[in-house]
């Protein structure tokens, strides 16, 4: 029942965008704690290929399944978010040549201002089922 | 607007190089040999900017890298001892020391200016952040 009523929103979705932003942030703090560290390399998470999974995963969600007969309560929709689960785990490890304390900063503060934005979104879709729920705004 | 964050940064980096280069400088001030050991006094660095068309965002702005860093070529200044084990033996400059031609006080100068701009830098970061934060009161 639960899981029904926040796949009609988009929850799920920003789900995966706030525990990827939150992973990248503990990368970027490492990279940050490590700024001195001899022979350390660089680490990030690469924003664009989790982008790239998360347009997959949306547009395979949003694509009309075929259902037969009997066949209805075989796959969960959510299914479609686990290959954006593992692009978290998919460290890149950059060249440590070009990198400085004031990029790191700067890719925590725009990762922050990813996790703002979606946290806000996230309260405002909770506000509308609260809305819903008791009948009242 | 987020491309506006990465413009500041490069700012940021170009002039923590130039603060670098000017420290450099300031330390080597008496350095009558260079870094192989070699009988000849350091000469001033100066770090050159440009712009950097990788960072160009949508409207026309364009960050900033380190084109070179480059070496000043002036005569060195010539001081009077002729104690010194380091003393040119034989020529015009007999018994004086070469040493590094570099005017502190510019130094000095060049380094308030680098510093400047580092903080103007991060203040215009500032102004962004709180822009983008402005904006998410729109959803929120």
């Amino acid at each position: 029942m639960l899981p029904n009523l926040f796949n009609n929103t988009t929850i799920p979705v920003l789900q995966e965008v706030l525990s990827f932003s939150q992973a990248r942030h503990n990368v970027l703090a490492g990279n940050i704690a490590n700024a001195d560290t001899p022979g350390y390399l660089v680490r990030d998470l690469s924003v664009d290929t989790f982008q790239e999974r998360l347009k997959e995963a949306l547009t395979r969600q949003a694509a009309p399944r075929e259902f037969t007969l009997g066949d209805v309560a075989d796959r969960e929709p959510d299914d479609a978010m686990r290959e954006v689960r593992d692009s978290l785990k998919t460290i890149l490890f950059l060249d440590g040549s070009n990198v400085g304390i004031e990029q790191q900063v700067t890719e925590v503060a725009k990762n922050q201002y990813l996790h703002n934005l979606t946290v806000s979104i996230m309260n405002s879709q909770f506000r509308l089922l609260q809305a819903a729920i008791s009948e009242r705004v | 607007m987020l491309r506006a964050l990465d413009i500041s940064t490069s700012g940021l980096v170009a002039q923590r190089i130039r603060l670098d280069a000017i420290s450099g400088n300031l330390a080597n001030m008496s350095s009558v040999r260079n870094e192989r050991g070699e009988l000849q006094p350091y000469q001033e660095r100066f770090v050159v900017f440009q712009p950097d068309e990788e960072l160009r965002s949508r409207d026309g702005a364009v960050g900033v890298k380190v084109s070179e860093v480059r070496t000043e070529t002036v005569e060195p200044k010539y001081r009077y001892q002729p104690g010194h084990p380091l003393a040119i033996k034989e020529g015009k400059w007999k018994g004086y020391v070469a040493y590094p031609n570099m005017d502190m006080m510019s130094q000095f100068v060049d380094s308030l200016i680098a510093t400047r701009a580092y903080e103007a830098n991060l203040g215009v970061m500032e102004v962004t952040k709180n822009l983008s934060d402005q904006s998410l009161r729109i959803i929120g």
